[in-house]
């Protein structure tokens, strides 16, 4: 029997760990000599240690913030981008479009295919006050999620403090951040509302779209015979419709979790995400074609995107 | 193979190597690789440098390092002396009053060291000798050092607190203040028994017997004690008052413990700051390797799906939580009589932390009992630590004689574990009140 | 467990190969140690420049995390010189002398082989982030062979460290091997 290993760094009742349990759980099923392993709660790796060890056939399978190996591939950056993706609808036809092509044929270098496409959002929490518009966070000291938004809100007058997500719980108790910027379930899963004024989170516009696909060894796949492949095949549909409609209600959940604690929520307005969009163009996206070699041509195809 | 027998086999083997007398970092790194060889193949081995480099990349592990340059700059000074001193010119009039000057300085020195053996050296070079010009019984002298000096890893700062906060995940900040109470109980205890075998073994003059100094002599020795009140309050102000994180306060707690031991106590010499940047750097580096090839060591055993099948066998039992307990408590004094702190912590916590908080323990409160099973594996054979700290100290008290004289502090702490059992509250209680419900 | 900082320079400690590979793992040291204290400096740099003067701090976690990386791994032959690597002594010390050379001997090459394993693994490492100019995923995106040398070349000298010392266990010259003085 083949047995694939699969690692990720959430917990259990995470909607990442549903995802990988259902391709493990249909491909099970399906009874063709196959069984995926599931290590979860970073047991294997650590979370930014997962793309090495996959790419070089160390480790089978991994649901994985594709942006973490933005210092391999400075291409993924594009998978963390303020203002990219603009509602999930928006990063479902991403997943079908030549943008997100030009990423694979960049994966299938590494030796790595996508089995399950998907994107999570987040926002924006401040301990002091709300924060929609660029010039919320002027002169706080902000820990954000991602290079590119470090980059943006920098540009939007924001002091950067980088530090373990597990560290922004202790760092807004004692005052050392005022804003942080991450995604909607880490938010609930650091009990970030217990110490936050207000929560911005993505609703009808959001800048934060994090790409988080399961991925998976493509010589270990191709080394799988024809009914192993389309057991996985038929599982990763399954679960890339499931991935879609949770990852919505992830959003809505955060937010009531905020209300219950007594946190006030803000609603970031089309013209103020229009505001970050333009501070993002001169910082990050600047700093990105810069960087990246074909960078322009990539930008210019994710953009296009309707 | 079962996951479970295979475990047990890890188990039997790691023991063995480990008896071999190979350092226990390279020890943790051979028996690693030799079971990823055998059961993940060659390619495993590609890993380990990657996870070796992955466990050391974290930032919380700086704090081992600042900490432990807090304890061994003032540890190289007279401080630990005038300490003791101070409280001593203090509670003249109280019945075994040195044993009990000798006993706080530990603790307030514990509240800026991480580690034991600095504690144990900085109160004891100055404090058994003393103890003994006044008539003190050797085992009670030697005894209540290497006892108080284990408080250096219960009273924060510590370093196996941090190694613990790392390895499950909990919050320094949090695990610092649970320490605070229990830390101080144990002085208590400590105090009791050093009194009560005082008037036993030795006699009521003994205790009785003190210097007599003046209020001007009193008054004087006060501003010898302020650096410490500095430090302590500085390292304070920094981790609750909004300029650092817990793990950078010990940067803050070492640059200013640097400064005092240069300024205060005179330590510009190059050749004495290099004594203090030597012993840190080699403790820090040999605890930092540990750590690593421990981080090896258990991507092995979860390859292996090891930990997992223990985990998910402890579940099935249906014991008695508190039999339980018993056996955890019992499995972590036997691995610490033998192995360091930081080796039993970062081998077992990830394992029997999710089994402790499935029992419905805190996993605050189970950190405090994890260390003070911690400190009896510190005073008690076959490798003691702090004994031979005291050993090489006062070389002329025979190593039974600390040995024998020890015991009974052994049996403080065993109390103490009880008493913890008996209230949580003593250890959750703090960090409740400062820090809100634990999130 | 000796925690004074014995220094095992018997008589054997004047052959010229063990004094030159001592001079090298002292060496190391002293850059250990020095990367210590820069990290005590940067770290309280950023809480001053963070705190007081209301700025971002970009690159300071990430460089105080390299530097006590790169510090463990130079640290290692240095604390091996001094033997500072704690281990469990029991069994040797219970042994007759003639078997205690042996199984210190046979303890050195076990590690000899295990830390010669994370060499090679470890070049390795460092030639794959060189050759494909890998970056930390920062804003500062420090080139990634930068820190990974320190793999590669702390473990060689550890290594060479560990070689010289089984020599002179093997060749009588280690004052290790009377252990009576050893606590
Ligand atoms: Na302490
Ligand atoms: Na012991």
């Amino acid at each position: 029997a083949t047995e694939l290993r699969l690692s990720h760094q959430w917990s259990t009742s995470d909607v990442r760990h549903k995802v990988a349990q259902i391709v493990a759980d249909e491909v099970a099923a399906a009874d063709v000599d196959l069984t995926i392993k599931i290590f979860p709660s970073k047991s294997l790796f650590k979370p930014r240690e997962q793309y090495k060890p996959l790419s070089r056939g160390q480790l089978d399978m991994t649901v994985f913030p594709l942006s973490y190996a933005g210092g391999q591939r400075p291409e993924f950056n594009l998978t963390l981008m303020p203002g990219l993706v603009k509602n999930h609808d928006h990063a479902a036809r991403l997943n079908d479009s030549p943008f997100m092509g030009e990423l694979e044929k960049l994966m299938a270098e590494d030796d790595v295919r996508v089995v399950v496409h998907g994107y999570l959002a987040g926002g924006f929490v401040g301990k002091d006050k709300c924060i929609t518009k660029p010039e919320d966070v002027a002169g706080l000291q902000t820990r954000a999620a991602g290079k590119a938004f470090e980059q943006m809100l920098a540009a939007a007058g924001a002091s950067i403090a980088s530090m373990a997500s597990s560290e922004i719980y202790n760092a807004m108790q004692t005052g050392v951040l005022q804003a942080a910027n991450t995604s909607s379930s880490s938010f609930v899963s650091y009990r970030i509302y217990e110490q936050v004024k207000c929560y911005t989170p993505a609703a009808d516009v959001a800048l934060w779209f994090m790409y988080q696909p399961l991925l998976m060894n493509k010589t270990a796949y191709e080394e799988l015979n024809d009914a192993q492949r389309a057991a996985i095949d038929a599982g990763a549909a399954k679960a890339q419709a499931y991935y879609l409609e949770e990852a919505k209600k992830q959003d809505a959940a955060s937010v009531e979790v905020f209300k219950k604690a007594g946190v006030e929520i803000a609603n970031m307005t089309q013209d103020e995400f229009n505001a970050w969009r333009e501070i993002a163009k001169k910082s990050s996206y600047k700093n990105f074609v810069e960087n990246v070699p074909d960078g322009q041509k990539l930008l210019d195809m994710a953009l296009s995107v309707e | 193979m079962d996951p479970l027998l295979l475990g047990a086999t890890v188990a039997v083997v790691t023991i063995l190597v480990l008896f071999s007398g190979v350092s226990v970092a390279n020890g943790l790194l051979i028996v690693a690789a030799g079971f990823l060889l055998i059961f993940d193949g060659f390619r495993s081995l590609e890993l380990m440098p990657e996870i070796f480099f992955g466990k050391l990349d974290n930032f919380a592990l700086l704090s081992i390092p600042m900490f432990i340059i807090m304890g061994a700059s003032i540890a190289s000074t007279r401080a630990g002396a005038d300490l003791y001193e101070a409280l001593d010119r203090w509670l003249t009039r109280v019945p075994g009053g040195l044993v009990i000057s000798n006993l706080g300085a530990c603790a307030l020195f514990a509240a800026m060291s991480g580690s034991s053996p600095a504690t144990c050296a900085a109160i004891g070079k100055m404090g058994i000798p003393e103890m003994r010009k006044r008539g003190y019984p050797d085992g009670v002298a030697a005894g209540s050092i290497a006892a108080g000096g284990t408080l250096g890893i219960l009273i924060p700062p510590s370093v196996t607190m941090i190694v613990y906060g790392i390895a499950t995940e909990t919050s320094i900040g949090r695990l610092f203040l649970a320490g605070v109470v229990p830390g101080m109980v144990l002085v208590g205890l400590f105090m009791a028994w050093s009194i009560y075998s005082t008037w036993r073994y030795g006699s009521v003059e003994t205790l009785m017997r003190s210097g007599t100094y003046t209020l001007a002599q009193k008054l004087a020795i006060l501003p010898r004690v302020l650096p410490f009140l500095a430090i302590i309050l500085g390292v304070l102000v920094a981790m609750y008052g909004g300029y650092a994180t817990p793990s950078e306060t010990a940067a803050v707690g070492a640059l200013l413990c640097l400064g005092v031991a240069i300024v205060i106590y005179r330590l510009w010499n190059l050749k004495a700051l290099w004594v203090v940047l030597r012993d840190s750097t080699r403790e820090s580096v040999m605890i930092l390797f540990i750590i690593a090839a421990a981080g090896v060591f258990s991507y092995m055993l979860s390859s292996l799906f090891i930990t997992q099948s223990i985990a998910e066998w402890i579940g099935t039992l249906d014991v008695n939580r508190w039999v339980l307990m018993i056996c955890i408590n019992l499995f972590l004094l036997v691995a610490g009589f033998f192995l360091p702190p930081v080796a039993v912590i970062l081998m077992s916590a990830p394992i029997l932390l999710p089994i402790v908080i499935s029992a419905g323990f805190d996993p605050y409160w189970f950190a405090v009992v994890l260390t003070i099973n911690m400190e009896i594996g510190l005073i008690s054979p076959p490798v003691g630590l702090n004994l031979y700290v005291i050993n090489g100290i006062a070389p002329d008290i025979p190593l039974k004689t600390i040995l024998v004289g020890s015991m009974p502090y052994v049996l403080c702490m065993v109390l103490a574990i009880v008493i913890l059992c008996l209230f949580p509250g003593l250890a959750t209680g703090l960090p409740d009140l400062v820090l809100g419900p634990a999130v | 467990m000796t925690d004074t900082p014995s220094d095992m320079r018997g008589a054997g400690r004047r052959h010229p190969v063990i004094r030159a590979a001592d001079a090298l793992s002292t060496l190391c040291g002293w850059i250990a140690a020095a990367m210590i204290v820069a990290s005590v400096m940067i770290t309280c740099q950023m809480i001053f420049v963070r705190s007081i003067l209301n700025h971002s701090t970009i690159w300071q976690t990430e460089a105080v995390v390299y530097l006590m990386v790169t510090a463990t791994l130079l640290g290692l032959p240095y604390v091996q010189r001094l033997r500072g690597h704690v281990s469990v002594d029991l069994l040797p010390l219970a042994l007759p002398k003639r078997f205690r050379r042996g199984l210190i001997a046979f303890t050195l090459a076990a590690g000899i082989v295990v830390v010669a394993l994370m060499l090679y693994y470890g070049y390795d490492l460092w030639h794959v982030a060189f050759s494909r100019n890998w970056k930390s995923d920062t804003v500062w995106g420090v080139r990634l062979w930068i820190p990974y040398a320190a793999m590669p070349i702390g473990f060689l000298i550890y290594l060479i460290q560990l070689c010289v010392d089984l020599f002179a266990v093997l060749a009588g010259l280690d004052r290790k091997l009377s252990l009576e003085d050893h606590h």
